[in-house]
C-alpha cells in the first residue's frame, strides 16, 4: 500500500530485503464467493467495469480468463456464476487470514487483500528452515479456512512470483530467477489500481518494442531505460533485477476498541435497552480513556434472534464534547435500537435483539485531533448541533435531515438526504456527464411523490407524447391539484356541472390555467435494463394566473400515459 | 496621487481582512442588528435581514431561500421546518451552505417546540407555511426570535412579521412555444413593514442566466433591481 505511494519517488538504492510471501490464489473470487455462500468447487469471477479481474480455478478449467467480457465468459461456461467487485468486502474477508498467519510470525504487510509480506531472516530462523517457515504459515492459514501459497526471495517481484511458483529462491539469485519470465510479470508487483493500468500500459510498449522478457529489460542501461519511460520504467527495471524500492511497512495488530455484550433474554423493548445503552456508552468511553485515544465515528452493531446483522455508523464530534461523550453516544445508541426495534428504518424485520456491541472508528491518539486554524469549530457550531440533536430527541433520528448535492437526472434525484449525523452512503458525484439533465435554474419546490396533473389541448382533451416523441398538440390549459383545504375547489368539485355523479372520491382538480409558454419534450430514459426502469419525457411550462399575467413555472413529465407534476418553480 | 492608492490599498485590506473574521466567526462586523446583503438585494432590504425578526415572504419559495443564502454566505446556520418540498439544489444554488442546513421536513404536532429550539440554535429559520402553529404559538416564537437574535422567515403571512415581501407577479424568458427552456425570471415584490412606510413595489431578478447577467453587468452595475412608486 505504502510502497505504492512511495515507489515512483524512490530513486537512491533501498537494502534489497528478502521476504517471504504468502498469496491466497484468485483472492477476488474466494472472498466474493465466500460472501455469496458459494463452494470453492464452482466456477465464479468477479466482473468490474467492463472486464473479468478475477475467476476461480474451476472457472479457469472451463476456459475462463482475465479480462474477459462478461459475455464471452458465459458464452465459454454458461454455468459461471458472476459476482459484484468490492475492495471493501476484499479487504474485510481477507483480515481472518492475516489474523492466521500472524500467529506463526510476528508482523506481516498486507500490500493488497490476497497478498501477504512476511520479513522471512527472524521468522526462518526461529522455525528452522524457511521451508518450515512456509509449512507453518500454510498451515495456520488453512486452519482458518483459506487456501494459500508461500515463497521466498530477495526483493518485491521475486518474492510475489516465488509464492505464485511456490519455490524458495536462494539468496542472491533473483536476477536469475526472474530473467526468463514474461514482462507481464511485473504487473504483479504494482500494487492498487492506477498502478497495474500504468503497468499494463509499460508492459504493451515493451513488447511491441521487442522485450519479452525481464532479463532482456534488466540488460538495458539504466539511464537509457530512465530517458525513455521515466520513473516508472526506472522503478520496472528495479524491479526486474530483483531490487526493492522501499521498506516493507509492517502492520501493528492493534486490538479494537469495542466494548460489545450479549443480553440473556432477547429485548423487545426499548425500556430494556435503555440501561444496555448507556452502560455500552459509558464503558466505550472508559475504553477509549484507558487507551489514551478518541475517535471519530462510533459503529453501532446488533444482532436479532434471527441472526440478521444490523449495523449503522455515527459520527462523532468528540474533540468538542470529550467531557459528555458517553451521554451524547447514550442517545445515538438508544435512538438507534429504537429504530430498529420499531421497524420503521429500512433492513430486516424487526425482531428481539440480542446483542449489542459499539466499535470506536477512526481513532486517533487524544491530542491529535485536528482543529480549524482559527480555534476550533466556532460557538456558533457547537451551539446549532446541540439544538439539532434535541430536535432528533423529541422527533427521533429521522426527524431532522442532513441534505447533500449529487449527480442525477430529475430533481427529486439530484438530493441526497441522510439522518442528521449518520453516516451512510455517499452522494452520487455531481461531475459525471448526466446526460438529459434538467438544465438550470432548480426548481424551490420539489414534490416528493410526483402529483397527478392534468395537460390539456385547446380542445380540453389531454396531450398525449407518443414513441417518437411528438406531441398530439401544443399544451394549452393545465389544472393542478387543488390544496385539499381549499373549500371553494372542493364545492366546485362536488357540483354537477363538473362532471361530478357522487360520491367522495376522485382528485380535486383547481380551475384551468392558461399555458403561456412550453419547451419540451425532453426524453429520459434511465435504467432501462434493470426492474426500476424509467422511461418519461419532461416539459416546462409557464402559466398564466387570473389576472392574465405569468407567474408560476412548473416541471410535468409524461410517463406510461399520464401527466405527473414534478417541480414547481415557484 | 501616492496617499491616494495606499488609502485605497488600505481599505480594501481592512475589508478582506473583516470579511475574513466574518466568515471564520472570530468578530461579527456591525452585523449584530442585521445581516448584510449583497448589492442586487439592496434594493429590497436596504437595512439587511434584521436579526431577531420575523420576515415574512409570500408567493414564492425561492425568493425565501435567497434571503437565507444571503445569510448562510456569511457564516450562518440555516434550518427549514415543515418545508417537506424544498428544492435543496435550488438551495445551494441560492447561496445556502448544505453542510449549515438542517431539514426537519414534517414536526407534525410538535412544530411549535420544534421551531423554538431551532431558535435557540439556528441563526436562520424557514418556516414552512403548514406548520400547525396556533396565533398563541407564533407572538411567543416572536418573542423568542427576539431574544435570541435569530431570523425567521416565514413561507406565508406571519402576524407580527417586522418585514413582509410578497411576490406579485413573475416574468419568465427563454421559454418558447415548443422549444428554449427557463432561464430568467424578474419578480415584482412587494415591500411592507411595519416601519417602512407606504408599501414599495421592487423589480428584481430571481434568475438571471448567466450569460445574460454577464453582458449585463458590463452595461450596468444596480441594473439588476428597479424601484417603482406604489
Amino acid at each position: 500500500m505504502s510502497a505504492e505511494a512511495r515507489a515512483p519517488r524512490a530513486a537512491g538504492p533501498v537494502a534489497t530485503v528478502r521476504r517471504a510471501v504468502l498469496w491466497v490464489p484468485d483472492w477476488p473470487v474466494v472472498a466474493a464467493a465466500a460472501e455469496a455462500g458459494l463452494g470453492i468447487e464452482a466456477p465464479a469471477a468477479v466482473l468490474h467495469g467492463k472486464g473479468l479481474v478475477a475467476v476461480s480455478a474451476a472457472a479457469r478449467a472451463a476456459g475462463v480468463r482475465r479480462g474477459m467480457r462478461k459475455r464471452a465468459a458465459q458464452r465459454v461456461c454458461p454455468e459461471l456464476e458472476i459476482l459484484g467487485h468490492d475492495e471493501g468486502r476484499d479487504a474485510r474477508e481477507f483480515e481472518p487470514v492475516a489474523a492466521a498467519a500472524e500467529q506463526v510470525v510476528a508482523g506481516v504487510e498486507i500490500s493488497r487483500p490476497g497478498l501477504l509480506m512476511i520479513p522471512s531472516d527472524g521468522a526462518a530462523r526461529f522455525h528452522g528452515s524457511e521451508a518450515a517457515l512456509a509449512e507453518a504459515l500454510v498451515d495456520a492459514v488453512a486452519q482458518s479456512g483459506g487456501e494459500s501459497q508461500v515463497g521466498a526471495a530477495d526483493g518485491l517481484l521475486a518474492a510475489v512470483m516465488a509464492a505464485r511458483a511456490s519455490v524458495m529462491v536462494p539468496p542472491g539469485e533473483s536476477a536469475d530467477f526472474l530473467a526468463p519470465l514474461p514482462v507481464d510479470s511485473l504487473a504483479y508487483a504494482a500494487m492498487g489500481r492506477e498502478r497495474l493500468a500504468e503497468a499494463e500500459a509499460l508492459v504493451g510498449v515493451l513488447s511491441r518494442l521487442g522485450l519479452h522478457t525481464l532479463g532482456q529489460l534488466a540488460a538495458l542501461p539504466a539511464g537509457d531505460v530512465l530517458a525513455r519511460f521515466g520513473p516508472f520504467g526506472a522503478w520496472a527495471q528495479r524491479m526486474a533485477l530483483g531490487q526493492d524500492v522501499a521498506p516493507p511497512v509492517l502492520r501493528r495488530s492493534e486490538e479494537d476498541i469495542a466494548v460489545e455484550q450479549d443480553f440473556e433474554d432477547p429485548a423487545e423493548r426499548v425500556e430494556q435497552l435503555a440501561w444496555a445503552a448507556r452502560d455500552a456508552a459509558q464503558r466505550l468511553d472508559a475504553a477509549l480513556l484507558a487507551a489514551g485515544m478518541r475517535c471519530g465515528k462510533v459503529r453501532i452493531a446488533a444482532r436479532t434472534v434471527k441472526g440478521d446483522t444490523l449495523e449503522r455508523v455515527w459520527r462523532t464530534d468528540v474533540a468538542t464534547r470529550s467531557g459528555a461523550f458517553a451521554a451524547h453516544m447514550t442517545d445515538r445508541v438508544r435512538w438507534q435500537l429504537e429504530g430498529w426495534l420499531s421497524g420503521t428504518g429500512d433492513g430486516p424485520e424487526p425482531a428481539p435483539l440480542v446483542s449489542l456491541a459499539l466499535i470506536a472508528e477512526d481513532v486517533v491518539a487524544l491530542g491529535d485531533e485536528q482543529s480549524y486554524l482559527w480555534g476550533g469549530s466556532s460557538g456558533n457550531d457547537a451551539r446549532a448541533l446541540r439544538a439539532l440533536e434535541r430536535i432528533q430527541g423529541l422527533l427521533g433520528i429521522d426527524g431532522v435531515l442532513a441534505v447533500a448535492e449529487q449527480g442525477g437526472r430529475s430533481p427529486r434525484d439530484r438530493v441526497h438526504a441522510l439522518a442528521w449525523g449518520q453516516e451512510g452512503e455517499p452522494p452520487r458525484r455531481v461531475e459525471h456527464p448526466w446526460p438529459g439533465r434538467i438544465p438550470d435554474p432548480a426548481p424551490a419546490t420539489v414534490l416528493p411523490v410526483p402529483a397527478p396533473v392534468q395537460v390539456l389541448d385547446a380542445g380540453g382533451s389531454p396531450v398525449v407524447i407518443d414513441r417518437r416523441l411528438a406531441v398530439t398538440a401544443p399544451p394549452t390549459w393545465v389544472r393542478l391539484p387543488a390544496d385539499p383545504r381549499d373549500a371553494r375547489a372542493r364545492a366546485a368539485h362536488r357540483h354537477p356541472s363538473s362532471g361530478h355523479v357522487g360520491g367522495d372520491g376522485g382528485i380535486v382538480w383547481e380551475k384551468a390555467r392558461p399555458v403561456e409558454a412550453w419547451a419540451g419534450p425532453w426524453p429520459v430514459a434511465e435504467r432501462w435494463w434493470a426492474p426500476d426502469a424509467d422511461r418519461r419525457a419532461y416539459m416546462q411550462l409557464a402559466l398564466r394566473t387570473s389576472d392574465g399575467e405569468p407567474g408560476l413555472a412548473v416541471l410535468v413529465a409524461f410517463a406510461s400515459g399520464s401527466w405527473r407534476l414534478e417541480a414547481l418553480y415557484d | 496621487m501616492f496617499e491616494q492608492a495606499r488609502g485605497d490599498r488600505l481599505a480594501a485590506a481592512r475589508a478582506a481582512l473583516k470579511e475574513v473574521e466574518a466568515r471564520v466567526g472570530v468578530a461579527r462586523d456591525d452585523s449584530d442588528r442585521a445581516w448584510p446583503v449583497d448589492d442586487a438585494w439592496r434594493a429590497l432590504l436596504p437595512e439587511g435581514l434584521p436579526r431577531g425578526r420575523v420576515v415574512s415572504v409570500g408567493g414564492s419559495t425561492s425568493l425565501l431561500l435567497a434571503l437565507a443564502g444571503q445569510a448562510s454566505q456569511r457564516g450562518a446556520w440555516a434550518a427549514a421546518v415543515g418545508m417537506p418540498t424544498v428544492g435543496v439544489v435550488a438551495a445551494r444554488r441560492r447561496g445556502i451552505e448544505l453542510s449549515r442546513l438542517a431539514l426537519v421536513p414534517e414536526p407534525g404536532v410538535q412544530a411549535a417546540a420544534v421551531v423554538a429550539l431551532c431558535l435557540e440554535g439556528v441563526d436562520v429559520v424557514m418556516a414552512g407555511e403548514r406548520l400547525a402553529l396556533s396565533e398563541s404559538d407564533r407572538r411567543r416564537l416572536t418573542s423568542r426570535a427576539r431574544e435570541q437574535g435569530a431570523l425567521l422567515l416565514s413561507a406565508g403571512p406571519w402576524a407580527g412579521a417586522e418585514i413582509s415581501l410578497d411576490v406579485e407577479r413573475v416574468r419568465w424568458t427563454g421559454l418558447g412555444a415548443g422549444d428554449g427552456r427557463l432561464r430568467g425570471r424578474e419578480a415584482t415584490v412587494v415591500v411592507t413593514g411595519r416601519r417602512l412606510g407606504p408599501a414599495r413595489r421592487v423589480r428584481i431578478a430571481l434568475d438571471a442566466d448567466r450569460a445574460m447577467t454577464v453582458s449585463r453587468a458590463v452595461g450596468a452595475a444596480g441594473a439588476d433591481a428597479r424601484e417603482e412608486v406604489a
